[in-house]
């Protein structure tokens, strides 16, 4: 298991790596937008730099953003794999197939993560902003995370199966936009109130942010949030288990 | 090492059912090399990928070093090795010496070993100083034999590829068809399919010929090259004979044919080995270029059995 965690770290290391103008560029992006989120949240609300306010739109589009690459991830690696004739080569290896792409899942975000985390630290350092942080926060982060492998197995499954899923990816992250940023949970209707708690990551998103901002949260959103992660993540798997499996009767693992 | 016994898959499709391959088996030793032959769409790649628990087939069991790939699977394939037909089976970004880790890697070898064992089949196959190289910056060729490599980082017994000289040039095929008989020498169960069927005929012990999905011949390759070989004699003169003595050879039984004035063909009767002599004498005092007798090329015995119907 260890053995082959480094291996797919390494591989994802070097394929970040190797052309640095990629990364340099997408680290120059991150950039951009922090900074403009830094200054434009200050401009717009008129308030002091840092706090609370700001805090929630930079951890709100961080999250976001890293919730996107997860659940994208999956899905694009294969349908790629699939195109250029690995996919079937990791198929044969001998692990069951969910735990090496969840295993990749997670080396790809840890690769997404690091350069996104040195940007806003380099950001933070340079304005001397503060912004909150609890690191009980890590917690409903890690959540969100596994809620976003959850949903990228469901479009992975897809991908095993009709080896296209740009149209999908799009409905989902359009649909991420609206459960990752949107209030909803504050919404007092009885219909947000279920949305909030059967939907992916609105009730992680509000936990982070509740534990961002007051250290603490109710003892319902954490039940709330940890179900719907656990839930998640399950039904992920299942179905991604059970798509390889049609995928191997029907012979679509690879191109055909 | 391989067995394989009853394969059967039907794939549905938007146009019906297809039954890609029904009742299919054979087995491969240890050190053996068997060629399986068949026209395009005949079931080859589907019959690999089934051995290689790809696809799941409808019926039939695949043995692998005496485990069942259906209920041991992640055991049986550490055993496998496989090339597929056309598909790079390379990360392209990584080089040639990262990708032999990798895999080596997820197949559960030690880093340290499989660095010794990387750097031993790149110098097999004559690609060591391409190690640090991107496989995309490689021929086709090369990528060929690093995909070669790749199948064979953990010493698999079984060893399957689909089409593995496929639009290689001669120098990189004979790379190729060299590695594979030195895997076989060394014990390992290579099953091959090819279009080539020259590549079949140096490289194999026996063959498959498959069509439509069955089997419809399976034995050593030259027990079939010799019971496909008829026993006809082609015989050439230096210069042209007369044609009273090509009118002459026409009483003798057997049959002749007369394709030019410096060149005929005969076909004895069953068991008949000696006209041949008379024939000879006749053609007395010509001087001979060449008496040979017809051999069968599996090039030949494929047509044969392919295009004879009625068979299946
Ligand atoms: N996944 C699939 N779904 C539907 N039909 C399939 C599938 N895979 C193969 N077939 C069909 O099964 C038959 C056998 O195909 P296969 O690829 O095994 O042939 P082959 O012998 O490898 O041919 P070739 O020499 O062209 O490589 C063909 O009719 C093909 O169209
Ligand atoms: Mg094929």
């Amino acid at each position: 298991m260890i053995g082959m965690l480094m291996a797919e770290w390494r591989r994802t290391v070097v394929e970040t790596v190797r052309y640095p103008l990629e990364t340099i560029s997408s680290m120059a992006t991150l950039f951009i937008v922090f900074a403009g989120l830094f200054y434009g949240a200050t401009y717009i609300t008129n308030s002091p730099i840092g706090g609370g306010r700001l805090t929630t739109v930079v951890v709100g589009y961080a999250v976001w953003m890293t919730m996107m690459a997860a659940t994208g991830d999956l899905g694009w690696s294969i349908q790629n794999e699939a195109q250029n004739g690995t996919l079937e080569q990791v198929m044969m290896f001998p692990w069951p197939p969910v735990v090496i792409f969840l295993v990749r899942a997670f080396t790809a975000i840890v690769a997404f993560v690091l350069p996104m985390v040195a940007v806003l630290l380099g950001l933070l350092a340079m304005t001397h902003i503060h912004l909150q942080w609890h690191w009980a926060a890590v917690v409903p982060f890690a959540w969100a995370l596994g809620t976003a492998w959850g949903l990228g197995l469901i479009v992975a499954s897809i991908a095993l199966l009709f080896k296209r899923i740009g149209q999908v990816l799009n409905i989902v992250q359009f649909a991420m936009l609206f459960l990752i940023l949107a209030p909803i949970a504050d919404f007092s209707a009885w219909g947000w109130r279920i949305l909030s708690t059967i939907a992916p990551f609105t009730a992680q998103v509000t936990l982070l942010r509740d534990v961002l901002s007051q250290g603490k949260a109710s003892l319902w959103l954490w039940m709330e949030s940890g179900i719907n992660f656990s839930l998640m993540i399950l039904l992920g798997i299942l179905l991604f288990i059970w798509a390889t499996r049609v995928a191997r009767s029907r012979g679509i693992l690879g191109h055909y | 090492m391989l067995e394989v016994t009853g394969l059967t898959k039907r794939f549905r499709s938007r146009t019906g059912v297809v039954e890609a391959v029904r009742g299919v088996s054979f087995s491969v030793a240890a050190g053996e090399v068997l060629a399986f032959l068949g026209p395009n769409g005949a079931g080859k790649t589907t019959t690999i990928k089934m051995t290689a628990g790809l696809i799941r087939p409808d019926q039939g069991t695949v043995t692998i070093h005496g485990l069942d790939l259906c209920h041991r699977q992640s055991a049986a394939v550490q055993h496998i090795g496989a090339v597929l037909e056309g598909s790079r089976n390379l990360y392209w970004r990584l080089t040639v010496m990262e990708n032999l880790l990798y895999w080596g890697a997820m197949r559960r070898i030690p880093y340290r070993q499989a660095r010794l064992r990387a750097m031993d089949l790149l110098e097999q196959v004559g690609l060591t100083d391409r190690a640090k190289n991107t496989v995309q910056t490689l021929s086709r060729g090369m990528q060929q034999k690093v995909a070669l490599c790749q199948a064979l980082m953990h010493r698999p017994s079984v060893l399957l590829l689909d089409e593995p000289t496929l639009g290689l040039d001669f120098e990189s095929s004979e790379g190729i068809k060299n590695m594979v008989r030195h895997l076989a020498t060394d014990g390992t169960a290579i099953l091959l399919t090819t279009h080539q069927l020259d590549v079949a005929e140096e490289l194999s012990d026996r063959v498959a010929i498959i069509r439509g999905g069955q089997l419809i011949l399976e034995d050593h390759t030259k027990a079939v090259l010799q019971q496909y070989s008829r026993s006809a004699y082609a015989i050439v003169t230096e210069t042209p004979l007369p044609s009273s003595v090509l009118a002459s050879m026409s009483d003798l039984p057997g049959q002749v044919n007369v394709i030019s004035s410096q060149r005929l063909q005969y076909v004895p009767r069953d068991g008949d080995t000696e006209t041949l002599y008379d024939l000879l004498g006749l053609l007395k005092p010509y001087p001979l270029l060449q008496v040979e007798r017809h051999q069968a090329d599996l090039a030949e015995v494929f047509q044969q059995v392919v295009n004879s119907e009625g068979e299946v």
